[in-house]
């Protein structure tokens, strides 16, 4: 049992510090604005979009909340996202690892 | 959901101002500078929890961040009354009196203000994504005409019919290839062509094509009339005039060549140097084809390219390989439908055929620039570099002694191609070759060639 919260303790630093070092050296900014653009250019942008007008079509416009949309969309949005988008970053981000030296 | 944002948000501008916002957004969104990115990077984490969490809040009352999924900046709002926090992915800001996000026109201005300072520039964005914002004029227009259309999976438009002006199918086959040529048909619904003859542009066949192409997006269902193209297709391409049935590829090619001159805005002349234009069909269509011809005595081997618009593919019998005649004789070649028998029947077959060696017999003797004497030698063709949109010519008409004859041999094509062992770099037995998979084959007709 120790041994696993020692983990989760672990997992929780290697997160932290992995975040930390891509944020730092601007990484981060730059696999977003990777993501945005592979993201746009096969259409999951646009589709989500729709489903977001729909919702608040149904919804009304008065009373939909951001957290209503987000309640909603996210389950789609993860699903629509193309496999080789996610190969892609992940293939970005283990480079990027590979190349830190004091990890 | 307007842009006045919230009384409360009023409220805390009168007493506090926009200075609280623009120091939280500076400091931790759109950071300017490496040394600012290293503070965001340590203290962007939740306090409660010490976890860098997705959708972190920064209380705007006090120095306190929260994140949203575990409710921590719920409960600092709550706990201290401090009802606004911004949300530190995106900016934008959160009243928790309201429930909701709430947009204000001057913490907007603030932020776009942010947005066009050079700071992207530090982590090598040099074109990030913004969404569209529409123009005044392009307000105006939207406003005076107030029909929108969807596009879902399940429309036409973009699909319409071309009338036969007297055995111009040759010419409406290749402009329905055309206008459904993604990247052709991107660039011209995005107006991207601005005309070089100013005042004449309707003889301008870019214009025209930019034309054309709204006619077939227009969503109109019935059959277009080109007679206008028609009618600059003749006056630029003199040998294609007249009532007479013509060659398809005859027509792509100086199609192509006139929508090139005329992107260019020269009149008459092609541009010489073909590497240097960077017109939009030489972005789509040109391609490298490289020949290499091997002396058989001193092995040198010299090596040309040429920029090409289409791969033109014999079909029908022809010569073996590696045949020691000057002569053609019949021989087994490795097709796939008999050792006997080579008529390629599958495109994959043509440009099998295409990049084989060939030997240049005793009557084509060439003076090979290193041994300097005249030598059999061999000659291979193979691709350096594939154009965005591939256009392959079956060359269905036979020139023979005279007379002549259609090939109808059926050749089928496959739905992804790979062009790997027809490129230079597999010639050449490099290790790193990249694939180059074409997939769906973007021009594909099967059209008479006569």
């Amino acid at each position: 049992m120790a041994d696993l919260q020692e983990r989760k303790i672990k997992d929780a630093q290697m997160r932290a510090t992995i975040n930390q070092k891509l944020v730092e050296t601007g990484e981060r900014e730059r696999l977003k604005e990777l993501l945005r653009t592979r993201l746009v250019e096969c259409g999951w942008r646009d589709q989500l979009k729709a489903h977001c007008k729909d919702i608040v079509q149904q919804k009304g416009l008065e009373h939909v909340t951001v957290d209503d949309l987000v309640a909603e969309i996210t389950p789609k949005g993860r699903a629509l996202v193309p496999d080789n988008v996610k190969k892609e970053l992940l293939q970005r981000i283990r480079t990027f690892l590979s190349q830190q030296s004091n990890i | 959901m307007s842009v006045h944002g919230c009384q409360h948000l009023s409220a805390f501008k009168a007493a506090k101002g926009t200075d609280p916002f623009r120091i939280i957004y500076s400091y931790f969104i759109a950071c300017p500078s490496a040394d600012a990115r290293r503070i965001k990077a340590k203290s962007c984490v939740c306090h409660t929890c010490r976890q860098p969490t997705l959708r972190l809040h920064a209380c705007m009352y006090c120095i306190y961040f929260g994140c949203y999924g575990a409710k921590h900046i719920h409960e600092h709002a709550k706990s201290k009354k401090h009802n606004l926090a911004i949300d530190l992915t995106y900016g934008t800001v959160i009243c928790f009196s309201c429930e909701d996000y709430v947009y204000d026109k001057d913490l907007e201005d603030i932020a776009r203000s942010f947005s066009q300072k050079p700071s992207l520039n530090l982590v090598n964005l040099k074109d990030p994504f913004s969404s569209w914002e529409p123009s005044e004029d392009e307000l105006q227009l939207l406003k005076k005409n107030p029909k929108r259309r969807k596009v879902d999976a399940k429309s036409t438009v973009g699909l319409r019919g071309l009338i036969n002006l007297g055995n111009t199918c040759f010419m409406n086959c290749i402009v329905q290839a055309l206008t459904h040529t993604p990247i052709l048909r991107d660039f011209f619904l995005a107006d991207r062509h601005t005309c070089q003859m100013p005042g004449e542009s309707k003889q301008c066949l870019v214009c025209e094509m930019a034309r054309l192409f709204q006619e077939f997006y227009s969503g109109i269902c019935t059959p277009h009339i080109p007679y206008k193209l028609l009618h600059l297709v003749w006056t630029n391409a003199r040998h294609l005039a007249g009532y007479e049935q013509q060659d398809a590829h005859e027509f792509l090619i100086a199609a192509l060549d006139v929508l090139h001159r005329h992107c260019k805005g020269t009149n008459g002349m092609s541009c010489s140097n073909p590497h240097l234009c960077n017109c939009i069909i030489d972005q789509i269509f040109t391609g490298g084809l490289q020949s290499d011809v091997t002396c058989k005595q001193c092995n040198n081997v010299s090596t040309t390219i040429d920029p090409i618009w289409d791969i033109s593919l014999d079909l029908g019998p022809g010569p073996p390989a590696f045949s020691s005649h000057s002569t053609p004789s019949p021989g087994g070649t490795g097709f796939t439908n008999s050792p006997g028998n080579y008529e390629p029947t599958s495109l994959l077959e043509c440009l099998k055929r295409f990049t084989r060696p060939e030997h240049l017999g005793s009557s084509a003797k060439i003076k090979c620039g290193k041994c300097h004497c005249y030598q059999e030698s061999t000659k291979q063709l193979t691709m350096k570099k594939l154009p965005v949109v591939a256009c392959f010519h079956l060359k269905r008409f036979e020139h023979s002694t005279g007379y002549h004859k259609k090939i109808s041999t059926f050749v089928s094509f496959p739905d992804e191609l790979d062009m790997t062992p027809f490129m230079s770099s597999s010639r050449n037995d490099n290790n790193g070759f990249s694939n180059q998979i074409i997939q769906d084959m973007p021009t594909s007709l099967s059209c008479d060639n006569k």
